[in-house]
């Protein structure tokens, strides 16, 4: 009896065997074992895991987009439009934007994060821990900011222009309320970064009202 | 909830899109295993792969201002990672070296299931001839139909299927050589025997 080739085999795993094939399996438990074994292999191959990059691989990317100009890192406030939004859209931001921070300092501070809690599971009893916790704080912050984006989109906003006397208090505010925080946690990296952004916004806002180069009033 | 992550993602992808690093880092965290996983099997080696999967990245956060969310992101990504692995491949495809060493221990994000069989298959993928190990991955791993592949690498969608139906053969018959350590049949490949490209 000549047997399936094993090209035709391999087909049978997604084609429907003809008569002649199908008979012919029936018959021979060699090809009909074949043939599972072409499925196993297939199904196998199907469930192939993921494979993580090399270590260092996001550096050599980072420098690679920074390199070709397709990676910024604007000041806090201008990256997300807040320049362009009202104060009171503004203000609600950096209730948001402290409330992550805070909320992040504070499962940091502690140690120990409860589940689904700022931090998540995550643990900071070392190095990697800590690294981890940043990272997933980073997280947080940027699902906070793309919500936050949205709301402006849906509400048509962008393109108003603002007091910068109100921005400038708005910001004052926030450099206040981020600097007692540092002070209650002042190893944490992701308020710390934070402070700075406050910081280096509040004092751009600074300049522009002295310049009085502004046409907002 | 589902609805939240789309609406999320929407936001992540627009800052990312202004080239907002954090953003950016974001998308490469979630995506990167799935990005390196379909160019190294379609590169065959771990160094190749991550040059090609770079240029997958700068490619696609180049474009990404023109993402208009008709796709899932992850396909769409997905659709770059393949066309650019395969363009660089046919680049250095007369330059490239195949005789660098396999590597010992390839890093999997989901070290569950069969993992001696997962590295068996990973090694006989990277012994096909190349035509076969890109019908055969973008079908039987990634998932991809005929239609897709003659799409993507310019061929008819029957010449991807007689393709395919070699190259399950000729997996088999490299797995069945593993098995019995027939390290002649691991020749095939640099013999050029049955080579085959697109």
């Amino acid at each position: 009896m000549e047997h399936l080739t094993a090209e035709t085999l391999a087909r049978l795993v997604d084609d429907a065997p003809s008569a002649e094939e199908r008979a012919h399996l029936d018959g021979c438990a060699t090809c009909s074992e074949e043939l599972r074994a072409y499925e196993e292999q297939t199904r196998a191959l199907g469930s192939l895991p993921e494979l993580l990059p090399p270590q260092g691989d996001w550096n050599v990317l980072e420098a690679r987009l920074r390199s070709e100009g397709l990676l910024r890192d604007p000041g806090l406030f201008a990256r997300f439009g807040l320049t362009r939004t009202p104060a009171w859209m503004r203000m609600a931001a950096s209730v948001l934007l402290f409330g992550v921070g805070m909320m992040s300092g504070a499962a940091w501070a502690s140690g120990a994060p409860e589940a689904g809690g700022p931090l998540g599971a995550a643990s900071v009893t070392d190095l990697d821990g800590a690294a981890s916790a940043v990272r997933m704080a980073e997280q947080r912050y940027v699902d906070a900011m793309s919500r936050y984006r949205e709301l402006l989109a849906r509400n048509g906003e962008g393109a108003e222009t603002v007091d910068p006397i109100s921005r400038y208090a708005a910001l004052e505010h926030l450099v206040l309320v981020s600097q007692a925080a540092v002070r209650q946690a002042p190893g944490d990296q992701f308020l710390n970064g934070f402070l700075a952004s406050a910081l280096a916004e509040r004092d751009a806002a600074a300049r522009l009202v002295s310049s009085g180069r502004d046409s907002w009033f | 909830m589902q609805r939240q992550t789309a609406t999320t993602d929407a936001g992540l992808l627009a800052l990312a899109a202004e080239g907002d690093a954090r953003a950016i880092r974001t998308l490469y965290d979630r995506f990167s295993p799935r990005v390196f996983a379909v160019v190294r099997r379609i590169a065959g080696d771990d160094e190749l792969a991550q040059d090609y999967a770079q240029e997958a990245w700068i490619r696609a956060i180049r474009a990404l201002p023109t993402f208009r969310g008709d796709a899932r992101f992850s396909t769409w990504l997905h659709r770059i990672a393949v066309n650019s692995a395969l363009q660089a491949l046919r680049r250095a495809e007369t330059r490239r070296k195949r005789e660098a060493p396999l590597p010992d221990d390839v890093p999997t994000s989901a070290p569950g299931g069969d993992v001696f069989l997962q590295r068996k298959l990973s090694r006989a993928l990277d012994r096909l001839p190349e035509g076969m190990r890109r019908v055969l991955i973008l079908h039987d791993v990634e998932g991809y139909t005929h239609e897709e592949i003659g799409d993507v690498l310019g061929i008819t969608s029957g010449t991807s299927k007689s393709q395919l139906s070699k190259a399950r053969a000729k997996m088999r018959q490299l797995l069945g050589a593993l098995d019995q350590g027939d390290t002649e049949a691991w020749q095939v490949k640099d013999q050029g025997v049955e080579s085959w490209s697109i």
